[in-house]
């Protein structure tokens, strides 16, 4: 009988200080927030681009923390489809955008247009066009993400997106590639 | 145990890793002494620093001298490209790069004028200062020659003491004999660079290092050495075992000092720099002849030229024009090019592409001497590539998780260290082109590290501006709130009754405007105002067209008040001009005028605004009351009109909230009719007018806003009951009675509850059978109860019924009048 009664309280007694300690770790080695976030957002291209239907990057990695599927950033192209599917442990998915998106593009204002109603500046999600009222503006390229976003607002068309041409120092060594030229409209044949 | 620079001087050697012994073929060019290319007709010369750390300093049709500066530039980096002739320029556009992607690059076209007319230059003397030597070098545009091609005086001024230097005339790769050449024939020119590296550095020791395939050169460099100042104790020459690729910079170190240069170092930090032969001698051309680095020594060989040898080849020179000189066996579609040696060279895909300062050979091979690319066979896991790898690297490895596209396994394994000297693929049994996967691995990496740094970037300003939007936010949310603090504290509590009472104002305009009628109004508000307005104008006209002398009276007194009050006094005027015509038809002329003059002051004295209704009410009501009292005849009557009068405009004046102003109208209203009752009666006035007064107290200390309606009510049911009461003594009210309960109870029960109906009903049941005073003061008190409690949507009908209420009793009053 006492036997019991000594099993009974040790057992208590255990739980009891398990608990505390228990209760003590959640409290001290809390995480704030969810760390798959961080490591979805560090996955992702930072366009800011809202083309997954989020306003910006931060909010999908949410997302995808929460369960949104993988495959809505065309900027990050198949690679980063491919590397959330890796760290969410899901299948990965085909991309929802065509291959054309995903070409690396920069904005271009034909500054002889624009007109300096710094729509576009509003726009940018990372500051990179420079102007003022009623003076010119410019894309500083190094800051573009090729987001897209200033080009709908421009009262004037005067935006385009260029795809980022290649360069010696950026050429990806694929020699056996066929090289795709782009042809203007009036030169083809 | 020997220190490091005794077993330099020794002689000593280390075993560098790996390397390999391809057939050197060296002799193809080596026999002839070097050539000079003739001048090609126009020269293309690449911008590539242009738009990053330079600027461009000529252009289009500007005519150049050879030595000019094609950029200009300020910065630590910035390495000039100079027109290698004199000509014209033609263009600057891209042109097809001397690189193995063909990609086009902005480059400044030149059209040679065959006068080869160069700059002035002024050699230069001894008593140079370093810092003026490092600038000549940098203006003289001095590049490695040995094929890197950085920027010659950004080794030369190292951040770290250099203990030895090491001039490489190792020239591993097969067919090149460019640095052989040079060796041979300009030994003193380059001994005379060494001493200008020697005294900018001042290093312990020099080691030209020359492999030991090339002992004409060893020879003629030792002897320049013997005649040369440079100190026989500092300098000395060791030859190397010949092996592939012991020319490279950290496997010639590894050989010479058996110390290894870290994995992402340069030999600075170990306190050792490497130039080659070459940089040593157009180091010398500059310092000494203030010749720019126009030209250098391109090793022109393979089977398919025809005649192989080296060359002094103008920078900028195409390779089309190189090719065309000195004859090409092959066709340019079908058999290759290559620039540099058949170890570490690139095919050119353009010939257009001109010579650089690194291009130092133009291998022209047939078909017999670099096989066709045979098909790539699986790995075997043989491991011939560890052995021959110079880096230490595992290649298979790499191989294997560059071909998966693993890049970042592959660059655990330390990608990044290959050398791309493509050993690993000349011993490769199943002829994988290893280094080709290296390539397109460590170009992806690069992409993917640019990639990353971008995102980071990216995000960094995406941030920045979401915390400028946030602070901007919240700035002009401050200010706005800031702004309306302003506003509130200039706008007083006066402004805001001075709107309201201009509202007030224009509704008694519009309704004096649409007739004696009262215009139908959805607001009860303005109902009251109508009729008081209604009132006022029916005053007026009964009493007809006033006298002139009280007309100016009224307009005098009226002059000082403010203007917000017109419409007041304008009343209060009339009202005063009728009450001084009543009067004087009493022939009371004296007493009363100065009585309604005095009442008229009270008026104006009043200090809100807002109680200006009130004051016409009281107005009328004193008028009311004099004219009556005149009609009766009595004399004590105008007496108690006064007094009566004077406690009204008392009332008036204390009542200050705008809220009570209807329900003083009411009062003044019904204590004014109770009084006429009371004066046409012919009884004694004065207990009526007691009764009045006394009611009129409890009316004034009901103070709340709340209550007014009640106070209405009460008024009125008072009126009644003192006229009912009047009226039984007179025995005339058979008619009245008739209509009275039922006038009032109607009205009643639709403005409120069922209890408060049923008490008032019971009020004017008692009414008629009981004693009028005792019941008067029973209902007033038991209607002031109920009507305390009444909400605001009983207070409205509790208007409607007092507003009907009242105009029943002016009908009553007319029918009594009539019967007069």
């Amino acid at each position: 009988m006492s036997g019991i009664v000594i099993a009974i309280v040790v057992l208590t007694i255990l739980a009891l200080v398990f608990g505390v300690l228990l209760g003590f770790a959640a409290e001290k080695f809390k995480v704030e927030g969810n760390p798959l976030t961080d490591q979805v957002e560090a996955l992702l291209p930072q366009t800011q681009c809202g083309q997954c239907g989020y306003p910006g990057c931060r909010p999908y990695a949410e997302a995808i923390a929460n369960g949104d599927k993988i495959n809505k950033c065309p900027p990050g192209g198949t690679a980063t489809m491919e590397k959330l599917a890796d760290l969410m442990g899901v299948d990965p998915e085909p991309l929802n955008a065509t291959e054309e998106v995903q070409v690396k593009k920069v904005a271009y204002i034909r500054e002889e247009e624009c007109i300096g109603c710094t729509k576009c500046i509003q726009a940018c999600p990372v500051d990179a066009i420079l102007g003022s009222g009623k003076l010119m503006h410019t894309v500083i390229t190094d800051y573009c993400t090729g987001c897209d976003l200033c080009v709908a607002p421009c009262p004037v068309d005067c935006i385009d997106m260029l795809p980022v041409e290649q360069t010696t120092k950026t050429w990806d060594w694929q020699l056996n590639a066929i090289p795709v030229k782009q042809l203007q409209e009036d030169t083809l044949c | 145990m020997l220190t490091l620079l005794e077993q330099i001087d020794k002689g000593t050697l280390w075993r560098a890793h790996g390397g390999v012994h391809p057939p050197e073929l060296k002799s193809l060019s080596n026999q002839t002494t070097i050539g000079q290319l003739p001048l090609a007709k126009h020269f293309v010369l690449p911008l590539t620093q242009v738009g990053d750390s330079a600027l461009l300093a000529v252009e289009v049709n500007q005519r150049v001298l050879k030595g000019q500066s094609l950029t200009s530039g300020t910065s630590f980096a910035y390495c000039p490209v100079h027109a290698p002739t004199s000509g014209t320029i033609t263009a600057i556009k891209p042109m097809p790069s001397n690189h193995a992607s063909g990609i086009e690059v902005l480059s400044c076209i030149i059209e040679a004028d065959g006068l080869d007319e160069a700059i002035k230059t002024d050699a230069h003397h001894a008593e140079l200062s370093n810092q003026e030597i490092l600038k000549i070098i940098q203006q003289a545009g001095i590049a490695g020659l040995g094929g890197a091609a950085f920027p010659t005086h950004i080794k030369l001024s190292p951040a770290s003491e250099i203990e030895l230097v090491i001039i490489n005339g190792i020239e591993c790769e097969p067919y090149i004999t460019s640095d052989d050449r040079l060796m041979r024939e300009h030994s003193d020119e380059i001994l005379a660079g060494v001493a200008i590296i020697q005294r900018l550095i001042s290093p312990k020791r020099i080691i030209i290092a020359i492999e030991d395939n090339k002992p004409e050169a060893i020879d003629a460099m030792q002897h320049a050495l013997n005649s040369s100042t440079l100190a026989n104790g500092t300098t000395r020459i060791t030859a190397v075992p010949t092996k592939y690729p012991s020319g490279g910079e950290k496997q010639l170190i590894q050989i010479l000092t058996g110390q290894e240069v870290p994995s992402g170092a340069i030999p600075a930090q170990l306190g050792m720099l490497v130039q080659n032969v070459a940089t040593a001698y157009a180091i010398n051309d500059a310092v000494a002849n203030g010749q720019a680095l126009t030209q250098r020594v391109v090793t022109v060989t393979g089977l398919n030229s025809q005649t192989p040898g080296n060359y002094w080849v103008q920078i900028g020179t195409p390779v089309k024009h190189i090719l065309d000189t000195l004859g090409f066996n092959g066709n340019v579609a079908n058999d290759k090019i290559i620039i540099g040696g058949p170890m570490m060279g690139h095919s050119l895909p353009d010939i257009s592409a001109p010579v650089l300062k690194g291009t130092n050979c133009l291998l022209l091979p047939d078909s017999s001497e670099i096989a066709d690319s045979v098909a790539e066979k699986p790995c075997i896991r043989c491991g011939e590539c560890a052995v021959a790898c110079p880096a230490l690297l595992l290649p298979q490895q790499l191989f294997w998780h560059s071909k998966a596209e693993e890049y970042d396994k592959a660059a655990s394994f330390n990608l990044h260290d290959c050398i791309e000297c493509g050993c690993c693929s000349y011993v490769c049994p199943s002829d994988i082109p290893l280094v080709e996967y290296y390539r397109i691995a460590k170009s992806a990496i690069r992409t993917q590290n640019e990639e990353k740094k971008q995102a980071d970037f990216a995000k960094l300003r995406f941030e920045a501006r979401l915390k400028r939007l946030e602070d901007e936010k919240l700035a002009r949310e401050a200010k706005a709130k800031e702004a309306a603090e302003r506003r509130k504290g200039s706008m007083s509590s006066g402004d805001k009754n001075a709107v309201a009472e201009a509202m007030a104002r224009i509704k008694a305009k519009k309704a004096a405007e649409a007739g004696t009628e009262p215009a139908p109004s959805n607001d009860i508000a303005d109902k009251k105002a109508q009729i008081a307005a209604a009132l006022a104008r029916a005053k007026a006209k009964k009493a007809g067209a006033a006298a002139p002398t009280s007309e100016a009276a009224a307009n005098k007194e009226s002059a000082p008040a403010d203007a917000n009050d017109k419409k007041a006094q304008v009343a209060a005027a009339i009202a005063r001009a009728k009450a001084k015509k009543d009067a004087a038809k009493a022939a009371n002329t004296a007493n009363t005028s100065g009585q309604s003059e005095t009442d008229a002051v009270s008026a104006n004295t009043a200090p809100a605004a807002d109680d200006k209704k009130a004051k016409v009410a009281a107005a009328i009501a004193r008028a009311k009351a004099k004219k009556d009292a005149a009609k009766a005849g009595n004399p004590a009557t105008p007496d108690d009109a006064i007094a009566q009068s004077e406690a009204d405009s008392a009332t008036a004046d204390k009542a200050q909230s705008a809220d009570d102003k209807k329900a003083k109208v009411a009062a003044a209203v019904a204590r004014a009719k109770a009084k006429k009752q009371a004066a046409l009666t012919g009884n004694t006035a004065a207990p009526a007018d007691v009764i009045a007064e006394a009611d009129a107290v409890p009316a004034e200390t009901v103070s709340a806003a709340d209550d007014k309606k009640a106070k209405v009510a009460a008024a009125v049911a008072r009126a009644k009951a003192k006229k009912l009461a009047e009226k039984a003594k007179q025995s005339i009210q058979d008619t009245d009675m008739a209509i009275e309960p039922e006038t009032v109870s109607e009205p009643i029960e639709t403005a409120i509850s069922e209890t408060r109906q049923e008490t008032v009903s019971n009020i004017v049941n008692t009414k008629d059978s009981t004693d009028a005073e005792n019941s008067a003061d029973a209902s007033v008190s038991l209607v002031e109860e109920s009507a305390s409690i009444l909400t605001a949507e009983q207070q409205k009908k509790a208007r409607i019924a007092a507003t009907i209420a009242k105009a029943k009793a002016k009908k009553a009053q007319a029918k009594l009048q009539e019967k007069e």
